[in-house]
């Protein structure tokens, strides 16, 4: 199989709940993206709350955006 | 953007979507302990949603399922799309555990968490469980049915506080607390032959009382929109609606 690029993937923090499933996160570089949940966190119950400790994958299109892949134990 | 969309199944339960040689989507599946299987997408590109859709459901049996927030309309629409239908909606509650009265209604006892008999709070769990799934069946409740030893459901006895009503278990409420955040009322059940007399609002109050107790001041719950007894018991509290899944269903 070719070799093909995945999205980046990122630790981040949780700043903000938006609507619509959209969350604020402050990546551990500093920068934030705004982030959805991905379909495998809501599938599972899992909420997302403010201070919790995410996995968040980067668009490859724009690195302003993200999806969160997982929630950490705090 | 060249729009040739390669999908490849990169493991027993996971599909890629690849354009341009830069991974644009994501699909997986997974099946519940009680059978349901559900699946999920999630795409950088339009285009690859389509072409991930058609290769799992031509992989995996029917009927599959899937969650959509209910602002979503944008991916409801991907999969309604591809052949999913609604098959029922839960509303997201909040509500603050301030100013609760933790009395019970008159002549309803609760046992407050991990003071329970745990062979009687088993056998209640067993027995709510059969009532639920004799009537509208468990696939209705927004709770999940936990991995766990086969034929038990009760994970952690602690976690529940019970209600007894003539001398006998009657009803239950789990709350689940998570560091600094809202707590979460994963199950409230009252059996069928002790319902209407309060005992679901004296075990939610009581909980509420027990959290605000312990400094949490929010919980939340998610109710199946088609329960009005359950929807008017949290209304009734003051919850709020803060939003809604949806579950669609591909037959």
């Amino acid at each position: 199989m070719p070799r093909v690029a995945k999205g980046l993937e990122l630790e981040g923090t949780v700043l903000e709940c938006l609507r619509n499933a959209t969350f604020k996160v402050e990546l551990q570089n500093g920068h934030q993206v705004l982030a959805h949940i991905s379909g495998k966190i809501r599938k599972n119950y899992i909420k997302i709350l403010p201070f919790d400790r995410v996995l968040v994958e980067l668009s490859p299109y724009d690195l302003t955006r993200g999806r969160i892949l997982f929630r950490y134990r705090n | 953007m060249n729009t040739t969309v390669q999908i490849t199944r990169v493991g027993e339960t996971q599909w890629q979507a690849v354009t341009d040689d830069v991974v644009v989507g994501h699909g997986d599946f997974s099946q519940r302990p009680d059978g349901r299987r559900f699946v999920s997408i999630d795409v950088w590109d339009d285009a690859a949603f389509a072409p991930l859709a058609t290769a799992m459901l031509a992989a995996l049996p029917a009927p599959l399922r899937t969650l959509v927030a209910g602002g979503d309309t944008a991916l409801a629409a991907h999969w309604e799309r591809a052949g999913f239908v609604p098959e029922r909606q839960e509303w997201e509650y909040e509500l603050s555990t301030a100013g609760r009265d933790g009395r019970p209604a008159p002549g309803v006892t609760i046992l407050p968490a991990g003071t329970a008999d745990e062979a009687e709070l088993r056998l209640l769990e067993r027995q709510i469980r059969a009532e639920v799934e004799a009537s509208s069946g468990w696939y209705s409740m927004p709770a999940e049915v936990r991995p766990g030893p086969p034929g038990d459901t009760l994970i952690d006895p602690s976690l529940y506080a019970v209600a007894v009503h003539e001398g006998r278990y009657a009803g239950l409420v789990r709350v689940v607390r998570r560091g600094r955040g809202p707590a979460r009322v994963g199950l409230l059940a009252v059996r069928a032959a002790h319902q209407r007399q309060g005992i679901g609002r004296s075990l939610l109050a009581h909980a509420l009382h027990v959290l605000h107790e312990a400094g949490t001041g929010t919980a939340r719950a998610e109710v199946d929109r088609s329960r009005t007894a359950a929807t008017a018991l949290l209304e009734g509290l003051g919850a709020e609606r803060t939003g809604h899944l949806l579950h669609l269903i591909h037959p």
